[in-house]
């Protein structure tokens, strides 16, 4: 039987053309992913905080609004490293970064923050500020900041902020406190305790105050969102301005409790769930084959010690094992496809001896050999193409068993760090208490994709089984 | 000697050899890697910080006192054998394993406050036996339900959608299905505990008790049965389809025999060994599973001792978990031996 008839068989079923739909798909996002993602994407960006910093933590997936019955706020960066307006004054240049926002969301932004990165000066240091204004006509000054002046023993040109930028909470920096304080007092005539302002500064920038003892209302509208940079020589530069109106829903899948976004994270585990799957599957398969093909083939005593050795490895309970390893060695994913490797070729061995036995006392093989043919070519010529179909079922079949257990070790905390799985993704909501939280994007996806890739092969085995029980043909 | 015994001697031997090849596995990977050296080392601190206590208020010369340490210390060090290498250590930690002496755990407690491994573990090897064996012998009964009614109607709609359940539910990992139904039927509805064995405080009477563990219970057992039941209705349906075919069946139903009949004694007796040998290959993953189960849960299970003892790095508990498991597996193994022996009257009286 040719690869074209298999995959003939494995089309005219429901179920195989399922499982090839799924596996194509499985294959083009693991591509893109290769493609778009740097290869320490774990140390690098995964698990390094600063790379969320400016995310909401804990929000749910953005097409909740849908069936939200109020709009809630999208999270949105508003980022300019070209300024739309240039001022030369006499002795000063000043820098206009504007942002429209239009606000017609039904609830305040969770927080906001601002960041400036990569500031060079040559004389004195430039000054940055941040206002707001609202639609209302009123404008709020919110932040301003006098760049880190030069120290003795530093020489002009002066660079700031560019290892780590210079990132202010918004929503609890005491100097937006009192500008906000400020404004209250101007704007509306009202006095606020600082203390009791100081949970509210977001409602303060989005709302109007709504009266004796009333809390602040949504204003909803156009907003300006104005920095200015002020420079003192025409060589200083600045490298990015950003506004983050955090908020309550964020992307495609929400964020974890740091603030990551899941769907980056879930869609680095196609390539390494495929990655964990296909290797087992395929090297546990050449294995056990040629382990099972010579044990059955030889006989004597070669048989009955592999055998023994494989009822003996075969039996061996495998996540005790995987956990105790993975403990005492290290969190490597090596590791773990070794193991699986290590204790799942057994299986196919008996297996494949067993079949062996049956077709090497076929007329076929017994006129090979009487040809004259050598052991190794009856062998894997004639031997191990009758049993091919059935070896290529079992392959399928090992590659599921590869990505669950991978997904559970990681689930008990054991996964290799340098990789995020999406096991790892799932217990990292576990143990954070996500399932209790109710924290739903978190916990589901990431096992309905371990379900997802595990069933396409489910699927492509179960649809290629006519060709190993023709039976089953119709 | 009987075949029978001679069979059940072979499949004892082997299985021995499993526990043999876990123990060696176990205990080279600890010495190889410079653990049990840490380890021992520990205890032998911890026993010469206890005496520095006592001998303290005995000897007041501090250099008589710092001597006399050191000698215990050499004493101590040659009796934990640390002055030679791991593997000369070899046969009596395999040796104190296979007696059940497995040590103090670092930080684990039992229940009751004691340090002794084989305390911590023994105490929640029932809590993992009970919620195992129920997960399986329904699982058993379910499948032995639905398998023949799948059979008796091949190729029908039914039959066509149990095969994609049966897709579905091999790719299922059973911990995210309890995850799934802590989120709906503890979260969202609020029918079902989301953890542990008994409310807090545990209710008064042994029949309340009882009904309080079960409800406890239901939602990591319809987990691990959803998960497997599947495959289970599905190996069910594959052997009894096949026996149908043999011509002995043929000669039942032209004799006239009623469909039950031939159903029940000429179909599901003769296809019972094979059916119990494809439990057996299910049980290391069930064991695997009700593992996971037991950390979603919160269940006070060996499994969730594993999850606490990675949690608190307590390699002894770990080291000790991985015997004890084995070992379960080992006993489950033998006694679906036994029972395959029993059902399958070809090998007595070969």
């Amino acid at each position: 039987m040719n690869i074209r008839e298999i995959i003939t068989i494995l089309l005219s079923s429901r179920v195989g053309k399922i499982g090839v739909v799924f596996f194509i798909l499985l294959v083009v996002v693991s591509l893109y992913v290769v493609m778009a993602y740097p290869m320490d994407f774990g140390p690098r960006s995964w698990n390094n905080p600063t790379v969320w910093a400016d995310n909401p933590k804990n929000v749910s997936p953005a097409w909740t609004n849908i069936f939200s019955q109020t709009k809630q706020v999208a999270h949105t960066n508003f980022k300019a490293t070209e300024p739309n307006q240039v001022t030369i004054g006499t002795n000063e240049t000043t820098f206009f970064y504007t942002s429209k926002l239009s606000y017609d969301y039904d609830e305040f932004p969770t927080f906001t923050s601002f960041t400036i990165d990569n500031i060079t000066y040559h004389s004195q240091p430039p000054i940055i500020t941040l206002a707001i204004a609202r639609p209302d006509g009123r404008e709020i000054l919110l932040y301003r900041h006098v760049v880190l002046g030069p120290s003795p023993s530093e020489t002009m040109p002066i660079s700031r902020y560019t290892e780590t930028p210079h990132r202010v909470y918004l929503s609890g920096d005491n100097t937006v406190l009192f500008n906000i304080t400020d404004y209250l007092r101007g704007e509306f005539d009202l006095d606020i305790a600082v203390p009791k302002l100081r949970g509210i500064i977001d409602k303060v920038i989005f709302g109007t105050p709504g009266g004796e003892g009333q809390d602040f209302s949504v204003l909803q509208g156009k907003y300006n969102i104005i920095t200015t940079a002020r420079t003192y020589h025409p060589d200083d530069s600045i490298g990015e301005v950003s506004f983050v109106l955090g908020g309550s829903v964020y992307g495609f899948m929400g964020t974890d409790a740091t603030g990551r976004d899941l769907a980056v994270g879930l869609l680095f585990g196609f390539p390494i769930a495929l990655l964990i799957g296909l290797t087992t599957a395929i090297l546990t398969t050449i294995i056990g084959t040629s382990m099972g093909i010579v044990s059955g083939y030889t006989g004597g005593k070669t048989d009955t010690i592999i055998q023994r050795f494989c009822d003996i490895l075969a039996n061996v309970p495998l996540l005790p094992i995987l956990i105790f390893l993975a403990f005492i060695i290290g969190q490597k994913l090596w590791l773990v496809v070794l193991i699986l490797i290590l204790f799942g070729w057994p299986g196919l061995a008996i297996l494949v001896r067993s079949m062996v036995l049956h077709s090497s006392s076929t007329q076929l093989v017994e006129a090979t050999r009487a040809l004259g043919a050598s052991r190794w070519r009856i062998m894997f010529r004639h031997v191990f193409f009758q049993i091919a179909p059935f070896i290529l079922a079992q392959m399928i079949f090992f590659t599921p068993a590869a990505i669950l257990a991978e997904a559970g070790l990681s689930f008990l905390g054991l996964g290799d760090p340098s990789l995020p799985t999406w096991g790892q993704i799932l217990e990292s909501g576990f143990s954070t208490g996500a399932v209790y939280a109710g924290y739903w994007w978190w916990v589901l996806p990431p096992g309905l994709l371990v379900v997802l890739a595990a069933m396409t092969f489910v699927l492509l085995a179960l649809g290629i089984e006519p060709v190993v029980n023709p039976k089953l043909r119709q | 000697m009987s075949p029978l015994i001679t069979k059940l001697a072979a499949r004892f031997l082997t299985l021995f050899g499993v526990l043999l090849v876990v123990l060696l596995l176990v205990v080279i990977t600890l010495g190889a890697t410079g653990f049990s050296d840490r380890m021992l080392h520990a205890t032998l601190n911890e026993d010469l910080r206890g005496l520095r206590q006592t001998l303290a208020q005995t000897i007041r010369d501090p250099i008589e006192l710092e001597q006399t340490l050191e000698i215990r210390r050499q004493e101590l060090t040659s009796f934990y054998s640390l002055d030679k290498p791991w593997q000369s250590r070899l046969p009596e930690t395999v040796w104190r394993v296979l007696t059940f002496d497995l040590g103090e755990s670092r930080s684990l407690r039992s229940f009751e406050g004691s340090s002794q491994v084989i305390d911590i573990v023994s105490e929640r090897l029932l809590n993992t036996i009970l919620l195992i064996t129920s997960a399986s012998v329904i699982t058993a009964i379910l499948g032995l339900i639905i398998g023949p009614r799948l059979a008796s109607r091949v190729g029908s709609r039914l039959d066509r959608l149990s095969s994609l359940f049966l897709a579905f539910s091999y790719a299922l990992p059973s911990w995210w299905v309890g995850i799934f139904l802590i989120i709906i039927l503890a979260f969202n509805f609020d029918i079902f505990p989301a953890g542990g064995m008994f409310s807090l405080p545990p209710p008064e009477g042994g029949i309340f008790r009882f009904l309080d563990m079960l409800w406890h219970a239901t939602l990591p057992i319809i987990s691990m049965v959803l998960v497997s039941v599947g495959a289970w209705a599905y190996t069910v349906r594959a052997m009894l389809i096949n026996t149908a075919q043999e011509p002995f069946v043929t000669v039942g139903r032209a004799k006239g025999l009623s469909k039950r009949l031939v159903e029940r004694r000429y179909i599901l007796r003769v296809a019972a060994p094979p059916i119990i040998t494809s439990l057996t290959l299910g049980l290391t993953a069930s064991l695997g599973g009700a593992i996971l189960v037991e950390t979603v849960f919160n269940w006070p299970g060996m499994g969730r001792l594993y999850y606490d003892a990675i949690l608190a790095a307590d390699e002894s508990v770990i080291v000790a978990l991985t015997f004890i498991y084995t070992l379960m597996y080992i006993a489950a193994r033998f006694t679906l031996e036994i029972l395959y022996l029993i059902l399958d009257p070809r090998i007595r009286y070969a």
